[in-house]
């Protein structure tokens, strides 16, 4: 899978993207997220209420499956152009 | 049409291009936005997007315009990647029968890429490099479009 962090969190997260294989008990976005956090040790910045995510390109709200993810972007908050 | 670009670009040929394909359009209307340098603070911006997400955002936005005013072409170019202060950072353009349509259509435009656009900028000086969000003035603008 090939997760992608944007802005701030390329810096905090140390890359810009990564491809991983996953444990198989990461079934969800939240399990995703939380494993990330103690991968990387980032102190919950996936977790922030201002950073959405999206699978497969498209924005999800809440937790979802990653069943068929193939992508997963983090975006925090836009900077405008 | 869009287009992002890695290197700098020459707006006013873009302009000239952009008015001879516009055909019989009576109203052109363009935008050229620069890096501003802050009065030394600033050398240069660094702006990164999410490669197609951010074009069909943008598409997204056109689409709206077209759906709100009688438009005859519309580009958008913007730079991504490291851009110098005084570089020209972004480029609308909007071509329709009459003025008002093409002026309210780019001043929409712009405000959307001011605001929700997918851009992450990073403004970098010569001891200092941080991520920048949109100003309260930004939002402002944007807001007068709903």
């Amino acid at each position: 899978m090939k997760i992608f962090y944007f802005g701030r969190l390329s810096d905090r997260v140390g890359m810009r993207q990564e491809t991983l294989a996953l444990p198989t008990n990461i079934e969800t976005l939240f399990a995703l997220k939380s494993w990330l956090n103690d991968k990387h040790d980032l102190g919950g910045a996936l977790e922030e209420t201002s950073i959405k995510s999206m699978i497969n390109q498209n924005l999800v709200h809440g937790d979802a499956p990653l069943t068929g993810c193939i992508e997963i972007g983090f975006l925090p908050p836009v900077g405008g152009g | 049409m869009i287009n992002l670009l890695k290197t700098n670009f020459n707006a006013g040929a873009r302009i000239n291009a952009f008015t001879k394909q516009s055909g019989n359009a009576g109203a052109i209307a363009s935008f050229v936005g620069r890096v501003r340098g802050e009065n030394g603070d600033v050398d240069s911006l660094y702006l990164e997007s999410y490669p197609r997400v951010t074009e069909t955002s943008i598409q997204e936005a056109i689409n709206a315009a077209n759906d709100r005013w009688a438009l005859i072409d519309v580009l958008i170019i913007h730079r991504i990647g490291t851009i110098k202060a005084g570089a020209p950072i972004v480029l609308v353009c909007t071509a329709s029968e009459h003025r008002r349509s093409a002026f309210a259509a780019c001043d929409f435009l712009m405000d959307y890429l001011k605001t929700e656009a997918i851009f992450w900028k990073k403004q970098i000086g010569e001891n200092t490099a941080e991520w920048v969000e949109p100003r309260q003035q930004d939002y402002q603008d944007q807001a007068r479009w709903k």
